[in-house]
């Protein structure tokens, strides 16, 4: 808790040398995040475009109307929101087992396990466009290596540039997040009492009932924190989509979609910001109310295991 | 547990037969070698097309380079104005994390001392900047109109005569250092860090006579280094791998960091993957080496709002 004390440098004419030496960083702040960020609600009701100078008239719901009921256009944008969610579900799902797998595994007393966390944690430093092409090339079709691999199962892919692409990029974004949520599960292994095992132990619990008995319910701490970040994260990630497969039909989420159409990359190289402020209000309503959905959730769960 | 420790952790016995722990042990390498070869694999990919040729890379893309000839490396780093993508990352990312961190231990050490009235408000400003929506396009109109700001664009750019007030700050390096002057998370980091030193500490400076300023800069900072090292090492990494702010506000080749540079190189020479590859890892490198060497701090850093410490 910030208490607020008597500024001890204070005195006398120096009692404003805080405050000025504060000045230009909250300054920058308001200016460049706080003030844009609270702006998107009000540029979403205007027709602002790219260009500088352009008068810029108020439209009412016209945006919101336009992307989410009107004609053929919208069809896309509803399919965009749907993608999200299917992006969401499998993303928060499979990344999440695959990070508390690793995480029991690098956890165990084995030789090599401070390598596997480091490799496992790497992807996350790297960023999208390393990412990105990285998989670009190993997932080439035309003798890549997963096009090889999964050759000798009989299977073949057009990977990312065919009608599977989507699938592929959840493949690259699970795979450049696994080792961030295998770090908290990590850390929240960590922290569960040996004593808790040692016990179990002696009451010769298998592992499967050690897991279910003792870790799990431990555990529950990391695991929300992890269900909670994987949702929102996921809901908002799209530049694997920009660096991997590009703007293309059938592929876009709607983080993309703002973007595509606020910054002219939907083909016709106009900037129709205010509509993409309005679609970026739907996607940020579409965080809010299911972070909270499953913050509720999960404060649930914590009463139940943790009391 | 703080994060700083997760990695280096030791590990506990749990006990179990011999035989039991032996095949849990033989399956868990196994799993781990199947993970393990998702992310070696790529890498090992780049490297090896890398050094290949181009019609030796169509014949074979996945097996191994005949020889192994830096030419990819080289050739890559003449064709796409490589040093001066590298160069411009490298002004962008050390002006804009020395800038923000300095101002932020200002805007830090007040709030967590409760120096300045209202520090409560203050910190929570910046606690809910994680839940507000996004800035992208407002932020966009800013900078593109930032010429036709009533005072403070005049007055901005007359401390810079080189500026055009037509073109706001858009397609700028000053523009694009100032959209990295903000980092709420690495913000909260420092006023947390800076609440656990003694406040006797003020007091005694004081009686010696040390100014506020000087008292940050002297003694404040060297005892929050830790701290300052997670935060300037997320806020660089942040800047240095930027794509989407890089594609909205740079426009010209002479302002691209190395990841739009990138992207561009790729557009141009796409299917000559050799020299791509070669070019993502010399992309890749500085982070790579900065992380095996300062692994605690970008962990904890990039963890540092999701774990309490």
């Amino acid at each position: 808790m910030a208490q607020e004390h008597r500024n001890l440098f204070s005195g006398g004419r120096r009692r404003f040398t805080p405050w000025l030496l504060l000045a230009p960083g909250l300054g920058i702040y308001l200016l460049i995040s706080v003030g844009p960020s609270l702006a998107t609600a009000i540029y979403s009701f205007t027709d602002a475009t790219g260009i500088r100078g352009l008068p810029i008239s108020w439209v009412g719901l016209d945006n919101y109307d336009e992307f989410l009921l009107q004609g053929a256009r919208s069809r896309d944008n509803i399919d965009a929101l749907q993608r999200t969610l299917l992006f969401m579900a499998v993303v928060t799902v499979v990344q999440f087992g695959i990070g508390l797998v690793m995480a029991l595994l690098v956890n165990q007393n084995l030789r090599g396990r401070m390598f596997f966390r480091t490799l496992f944690f790497v992807p996350v430093i790297l960023g999208a466009v390393v990412q990105g092409l990285m998989w670009k090339l190993f997932l080439r079709p035309g003798g890549g290596p997963m096009d090889t691999l999964i050759g000798w199962f009989g299977l073949e892919s057009q990977f990312l540039t065919g009608p599977s692409a989507f699938y592929w990029v959840i493949v690259v974004q699970i795979w450049a997040n696994a080792g961030f949520t295998m770090v908290i599960f990590l850390a929240g292994l960590q922290s569960i009492p040996s004593e808790l095992n040692e016990a179990a132990a002696v009451d010769g619990a298998s592992g499967w009932q050690l897991f279910r008995n003792v870790t799990w319910p431990q555990l529950t701490p990391a695991v929300n924190t992890n269900f909670l970040l994987n949702i929102i994260g996921s809901l908002q990630a799209w530049i694997l989509f920009l660096v991997l497969v590009g703007y293309r039909n059938g592929t876009q989420v709607l983080g993309y979609v703002v973007f595509a159409e606020g910054f002219g990359q939907t083909g016709n190289n106009t900037f129709r910001q205010g509509f993409a402020a309005a679609a970026s209000i739907v996607l940020f309503l579409l965080v809010l109310v299911l972070g909270m959905t499953a913050n509720f959730v999960v404060a649930r769960r914590e009463r139940k295991y943790l009391g | 547990m703080t994060v700083t420790e997760v990695l280096t952790a030791p590990v506990r016995d749990d006990g179990g037969s011999t035989a039991r722990r032996r095949r849990t042990k033989l399956a868990s390498y196994a799993i781990l070698l199947a993970f393990a070869a998702f992310y070696i694999g790529p890498l090992l990919m780049l490297v090896s097309a890398s050094f290949k040729t181009l019609p030796e890379f169509f014949r074979d893309p996945t097996g191994l380079p005949e020889n192994l000839e830096a030419n990819n490396y080289t050739e890559a780093w003449d064709l796409a104005n490589f040093p001066g993508y590298m160069l411009n990352s490298l002004i962008y990312t050390v002006v804009a994390t020395t800038l923000f961190v300095i101002m932020s231990v200002f805007v830090a050490f007040p709030i967590a001392r409760g120096y300045v009235k209202g520090s409560r408000a203050l910190l929570t400003l910046y606690v809910v900047a994680l839940f507000l929506p996004p800035a992208l396009i407002p932020q966009f109109q800013l900078i593109l109109n930032f010429g036709d700001i009533p005072v403070l664009g005049d007055l901005f750019f007359s401390f810079w005569p080189e500026g055009s007030q037509q073109q706001g700050l858009f397609n700028t390096k000053t523009g694009y250092i100032l959209l990295f002057l903000t980092n709420p998370i690495g913000l909260i980091i420092l006023v947390n860090y800076i609440k656990s030193i003694p406040r006797e500490l003020d007091e005694s400076a004081v009686v010696d006579g040390c100014g506020y300023a000087r008292f940050v800069f002297t003694i404040l900072m060297p005892l929050i280094r830790p701290a300052l090292a997670t935060v300037i090492v997320i806020h660089a990494i942040g800047i240095w791998n930027e794509l989407i702010l890089a594609t909205i506000y740079l426009t010209s080749d002479d302002n691209y960091p190395i990841t739009r540079g990138l992207i561009v190189f790729e557009g141009v020479y796409g299917s000559d993957w050799p020299k791509l590859a070669a070019a993502v890892l010399m992309l890749m490198m500085p982070m790579l080496v900065l992380y095996l060497f300062l692994q605690r701090y970008i962990i904890s850093g990039l963890t540092a709002g999701a774990i309490k410490g």
